[in-house]
């Protein structure tokens, strides 16, 4: 079983009936030339790239853009496609006045997996008191966050928001939330798998092809910056595999990862073990 | 005289050589024009026109040699984050493979019909799949 964790499916032409919402998600996230991409392509794509599952992530900044990038209704829409191959996720912004209900509506209704935040984009960090409600929720519902941490490509984004270290005080206040600090927090790396190893809930994706090929990024900083047994022997159960497409396709972040010479126990946990755990979906 | 048409199609393979002959041939016996000339041409910068012939064994030959030429492991300067993208570069090898194959080609209109060598055939060559992927089919001449 592979799963890509960290998948974005704001370009779907399910939810892009006019160039108006195409433009504007595009603006929002900060991708510019991409075209539409029909579900029934992304599949293929999937099929090809040899992943059985994808974690599609909303955002929502509807506080002040006016609307969601892609709201929790039209997640479901996306993964009513192909729910044998979509994980929909919800996107809340915090700022909503009904973000509470609107929240529980999502998991309770309409049954999405989990709940992204880009604390960078809402300019909050992770222990405003605003976002306590939000971690109740979540933890009350056995519902796990994939934050944004790190370097981020979407506009108005200041990384300083989304330090792996911020997020200590969620996990110490919130133990049973499981929480993901995607891209490994790059450039924060360090910081993020002292997280890993001391958090038995915090997580990380490898979504962070920001240089260079994936395969001598993967083995630079697994292997060079870190020492491969590193991850192999420490924090082999909380790293997930994730491409962050479209800013990367999937097919070429899975084939650099896998070139890592990582023991197959291993392998197993990060293509797709540890993503089960993270979501909730042990048998 | 002149007759434009779109095609579109989505390729398979990250490499594949779709053969798009009969596709021109019957463009140009639609467009009306008698004798002129019509040109093949890829509406991107990781894909290729070839022409060559239709065989297996050369098709294989020319993906080999194009693999040869541009390995897909080797330190391209096409590898990093693109603020006017907001993705990262990663095709370079299919870059510099539509380099090697063109971006076009032409054949003669005689009579209504695409005068081409008897082995000739067109291909769209995919260098950089999956995707979906557009070509023109531009033919010029007296209806």
């Amino acid at each position: 079983m592979v799963i890509d964790i960290h998948t974005h499916p704001l370009l779907f032409d399910e939810i892009n009936e006019n160039r108006d919402d195409l433009l504007f998600r595009k603006e929002q996230f900060g991708v510019f030339k991409s075209g539409i991409v029909p579900v029934d392509f992304e599949l293929r794509l999937l099929e090809d790239a040899g992943i059985d599952k994808a974690v599609l992530l909303p955002e929502d900044y509807s506080a002040e853009a006016g609307r969601a990038i892609i709201s929790n209704d039209e997640m479901v829409r996306i993964v009513n496609r192909s729910p044998e191959h979509f994980i929909g996720f919800a996107g809340i912004d915090p700022r909503r006045e009904d973000a509470e209900k609107e929240l529980i509506r999502a998991f309770d209704e309409l049954k999405l997996a989990g709940l992204k935040l880009n604390l960078s984009r809402l300019h909050m960090y992770p222990d405003d008191s605003s976002l306590a409600p939000i971690y109740e929720i979540c933890e009350k519902k056995n519902k796990p966050i994939m934050f944004h941490a790190g370097y981020s490509w979407e506009p108005n984004t200041p990384a300083k928001y989304s330090e792996p270290i911020r997020f200590e005080d969620v996990a110490v206040n919130y133990p049973d939330l499981r929480f993901c600090l995607a891209h490994m927090g790059w450039p924060w790396w360090e910081e993020t798998i002292m997280m890993l190893m001391k958090y038995p809930n915090v997580y990380a994706d490898t979504s962070m092809v920001y240089m260079d090929s994936p395969k001598n990024y993967y083995s630079h900083l697994f292997s060079v910056n870190m020492n491969l047994n590193w991850l192999q022997n420490c924090f082999q159960d909380k790293v997930m595999f994730g491409s962050n497409n479209p800013r990367f396709r999937h097919v070429r972040s899975l084939a650099g990862m896998k070139e890592l010479p990582l023991r197959q126990d291993v392998r197993d946990a990060v293509f797709g073990g540890n993503a089960i755990r993270f979501l909730g979906l042990e048998g | 005289m002149i007759k434009l048409y779109e095609r579109q199609l989505e390729t398979h393979k990250e490499f594949e050589m779709i053969n798009i002959t009969a596709d021109v041939r019957k463009a140009v016996e639609e467009s009306g024009i008698k004798n002129g000339i019509v040109a093949v041409i890829t509406k991107h910068t990781t894909t290729g026109i070839m022409v060559n012939e239709a065989l297996p064994c050369v098709e294989k030959d020319i993906e080999i040699l194009l693999d040869r030429l541009v390995p897909n492991d080797y330190p391209y300067v096409h590898t990093h984050m693109l603020p006017t993208y907001g993705t990262c570069s990663g095709n370079a090898p299919g870059h510099l493979k539509s380099l090697l194959a063109g971006n076009h080609c032409m054949f003669p209109v005689i009579d209504g019909q695409m005068r081409t060598g008897g082995e000739q055939n067109i291909y769209f060559a995919e260098l950089d799949g999956l995707q979906i992927r557009s070509y023109f089919i531009e033919i010029m001449g007296e209806g």
